[in-house]
C-alpha cells in the first residue's frame, strides 16, 4: 500500500539523524513533564480547582498529550501546510495521480511526537487507576471514543488553518489561538473557565466533548444529563467535516488564484 | 499529425493585494485589503503536435510559469479553452497527470535524505506502474543517463548535474506522453549539460515524447528544438521555427579592421563606425546594406591600407536580446 511506502520513507529519513530524533523528543517530553508538576503543585496548595480533583485533571492532560502529539505526528502536513505551498511541494502533489488529502498525510510524518503520545497514554494510566471509577462497559467505550473525538477535533483544526492559510499566504500566528490554544484549555475540565469561554469550547470548537462531557460520564458527577455527556465525544467527531469541506473550496480557489 | 496541446484563447489574470503604506498599514491591509489585476496571460493561443520539442521562450515575468501551471493542471484559467492528450487539464485531474512528466528545475522531487531508488520506488506506487514495466523502463533510463552509482545514494550526496540526472529519470518513470522541463540545464557544467540535451533528444525518439521546455539558455533552444514560442507579457510575440528568426537576423554583421596605419577619419557607404581608434575599427552594416564579403573588399581596400578583418554575426543570445528589445519587453 502506497501509504505504508511512505511509512517506511519517513523512518528511513528520520533514522539517518537518530541522535537528533532522540533528543528533539526527549526535550519535547521534558517540557511536558514540567507542565504536568507545575499542575501538580497547584493541587499542593488547593484541594480542588472548579471541584476537580489532581488526578481528573491529570487525566484531561493525558487525554489531550495523547490526542494532539498522535495528531501531530500523523497530521503534520496539514499543520505545516503554508510550508507545502512555499516550498512548492503542493503544487507537485497536484500533478499526482493521488488524491490530495492522501497524499498531505504522506507529505510528513513526525515520529518525535510519538515520545510525548507515550507520556500522555502514561499520565492517562496514571490518573484512571487513582480516579476509582465505577467501571462498567459504557464507561470503557465512552472513555476510547473519547481519544477518537480528540484526535477529530485537533484534526479538524489543522485541516481548518491549513484551508485559511490558502487565503492568506502567509503562516498567520493567529491561527495559533485555535490549534495551541485548544490544546492549553483542554488542560483543566473546561467549566472551570468563564460561561462564554466555555461555551466557545463546547459549540464552537467541541474540546469539551473530550474534556469536562466524558470525564463527567466517567465520574458520575457534574450538571449535564449522563446520557449528553455519553454521546458528547460522537458529536465532537462531527467537527472535522465542515473542516474538510472548507478545506477543499479553499483548495478549488488556490487553483484559480495560484497564490 | 495531431495536436497534442491546444491552447486557445487562454487568459489569466490575478488579484493581487495592494499594499498601502504608513502607520496601521499592516492592520488595514489584513482587514480591507485592495486588489489590482495582473493580466499574466493574454489570449494565448497555441498549438503543438504530437513528437514535437518546443521551446518555451521569454524574459523573467512573461508568463512562462503561469503557461506550465495550467498546461499541467495546477491552475485553472480565467478564460479560454484547453485540451491536452484530450482531455482538460483542469478537470480530471487524476486522470490527466497520469500521462504529464514535470521537471521544475530548482525544486526536487526526490527526497533528501533517502536513496534515489526508493524514491524512484515511491513514484512507482503512486502512478501504479507494474513492476516489470518499471524494470524496463529505469533499465532505459540507467543505459542512456548512467544512473547506475546513484541510485543507490541519497539525493543530498548527489551534484547538481546528477541530480538533474536522476530528476529527469524520475519524472520518466511512468513514460509520460508529454514532458514539460521548465530550466532542465540551469546550472550544470558544459559536459553534463550536453549528456542532459542528449537525453532529451533521445526520449523524444525512443518514446515519442512530446517535450515542452523552457530555458533562457540560447543554445539549448538550437540544438533540441524544431518549434519556439515566444512570449512576453502576457502575450504570443512568435511561434514557429528559430531559424526564421535567425536568418532574420544573421544579415547583421558587424566587421572589425586593422589598418597599416593610423587613419584620423574612417567613412564607408553603407556602414555605420561604432568605434575607431588610430589602426582599428569596428564597421556595422545599415540595414539596407546586403553585408557580401567580396564587395565589402573591394570597397574598403579602395579608400584604406588594410592588414586584417573579421566578421561576426549576432549570437543567439544577442538576437533574443534584440527580439525582447523590438517588443519592447526589457525589465520594466
Amino acid at each position: 500500500m502506497l501509504y505504508t511506502k511512505y511509512l517506511k520513507m519517513h523512518m528511513h529519513s528520520s533514522f539517518q539523524y537518530r541522535a537528533n530524533m532522540a533528543f528533539i523528543a526527549i526535550t519535547q517530553a521534558l517540557v511536558n513533564i514540567g507542565e504536568v508538576l507545575g499542575v501538580w503543585m497547584l493541587f499542593l496548595q488547593f484541594d480542588s480547582v472548579g471541584g476537580w480533583t489532581f488526578y481528573q485533571s491529570l487525566l484531561m492532560m493525558g487525554v489531550i498529550y495523547t490526542v494532539f502529539s498522535f495528531t501531530e505526528c500523523f497530521a503534520r502536513g496539514y499543520d505545516e501546510f503554508p510550508k507545502l505551498i512555499k516550498s512548492g511541494e503542493f503544487d507537485r502533489m497536484l500533478i499526482r495521480p493521488v488524491g490530495i488529502h492522501y497524499q498531505i498525510f504522506g507529505s510528513k510524518i513526525e515520529f518525535t511526537k510519538l515520545a510525548r503520545m507515550l507520556l500522555g497514554i502514561v499520565l492517562s494510566v496514571i490518573a484512571l487507576v487513582n480516579m476509582n471509577i465505577d467501571w462498567n462497559v459504557w464507561k470503557v467505550l465512552v472513555l476510547i471514543a473519547t481519544y477518537i473525538c480528540g484526535c477529530s477535533v485537533i484534526f479538524g483544526l489543522f485541516v481548518l488553518s491549513a484551508g485559511i492559510s490558502i487565503y492568506t499566504v502567509e503562516n498567520l500566528e493567529f491561527l495559533n489561538i485555535f490549534t495551541n490554544g485548544s490544546k492549553e484549555v483542554a488542560y483543566y475540565p473546561i467549566n472551570i473557565y468563564a460561561k462564554w469561554l466555555a461555551r466557545f469550547f463546547t459549540f464552537v470548537i467541541p474540546v469539551a466533548c473530550f474534556n469536562y462531557l466524558p470525564l463527567s460520564f466517567l465520574t458520575g458527577t457534574g450538571s449535564v444529563p449522563m446520557w449528553l455527556c455519553g454521546v458528547a465525544p460522537l458529536f465532537g467527531m462531527l467537527f472535522m467535516i465542515p473542516c474538510i469541506i472548507f478545506f477543499n473550496l479553499s483548495l478549488k480557489r488556490y487553483k484559480s488564484t495560484g497564490t | 499529425m495531431a495536436s497534442i496541446i491546444d491552447f486557445t484563447d487562454i487568459c489569466k489574470t490575478f488579484k493581487v493585494p495592494e499594499r498601502t503604506k504608513g502607520k496601521w498599514s499592516t492592520f488595514k491591509n489584513f482587514f480591507a485589503r485592495k486588489h489590482k489585476l495582473i493580466h499574466a496571460l493574454k489570449n494565448v493561443t497555441f498549438e503543438v503536435e504530437e513528437g514535437d520539442i518546443v521551446g518555451y521562450i521569454g524574459p523573467n515575468g512573461a508568463g512562462k510559469s503561469t503557461t506550465i501551471k495550467i498546461m499541467s493542471g495546477i491552475l485553472t484559467p480565467t478564460s479560454g479553452t484547453c485540451k491536452i492528450n484530450g482531455l482538460v487539464p483542469w478537470k480530471n485531474r487524476r486522470e490527466f497527470v497520469k500521462n504529464i512528466g514535470v521537471v521544475f528545475g530548482q525544486r526536487s522531487q526526490l527526497w533528501w535524505d533517502v536513496p534515489v531508488i526508493d524514491s524512484f520506488e515511491l513514484l512507482r506506487d503512486i502512478y501504479k506502474i507494474p513492476k516489470d514495466e518499471f524494470d524496463q523502463t529505469l533499465k532505459i533510463l540507467d543505459k542512456a543517463l548512467n544512473l547506475e552509482d546513484l541510485l543507490g545514494r541519497p539525493l543530498r550526496q548527489l551534484s547538481l548535474g546528477q541530480k538533474m540526472k536522476c530528476e529527469l529519470a524520475g519524472s520518466l518513470l511512468h513514460r509520460p506522453k508529454i514532458l514539460f522541463l521548465d530550466e532542465p540545464t540551469i546550472g550544470l557544467d558544459a559536459v553534463t549539460k550536453l549528456a542532459v540535451r542528449d537525453f532529451i533528444k533521445f526520449i523524444n525518439k525512443e518514446w515519442h515524447t512530446t517535450i515542452i521546455l523552457t530555458t533562457h539558455d540560447m543554445s539549448d533552444i538550437e540544438a533540441l528544438t524544431n518549434k519556439i514560442i515566444l512570449i512576453g507579457k502576457g502575450q504570443i510575440l512568435y511561434q514557429g521555427s528559430f531559424d526564421n528568426i535567425k536568418s532574420k537576423y544573421s544579415s547583421a554583421k558587424t566587421i572589425e579592421v586593422e589598418f597599416s596605419k593610423d587613419y584620423d577619419n574612417v567613412e564607408l557607404d553603407g556602414y555605420t563606425v561604432v568605434s575607431h581608434n588610430k589602426k582599428y575599427a569596428t564597421l556595422k552594416n545599415l540595414p539596407s546594406t546586403e553585408f557580401h564579403t567580396k564587395d565589402f573588399v573591394n570597397q574598403i581596400t579602395k579608400k584604406y591600407e588594410v592588414v586584417d578583418f573579421q566578421v561576426s554575426s549576432l549570437s543567439v543570445d544577442e538576437i533574443l536580446a534584440k527580439l525582447y528589445k523590438e517588443f519592447e519587453l526589457s525589465e520594466r
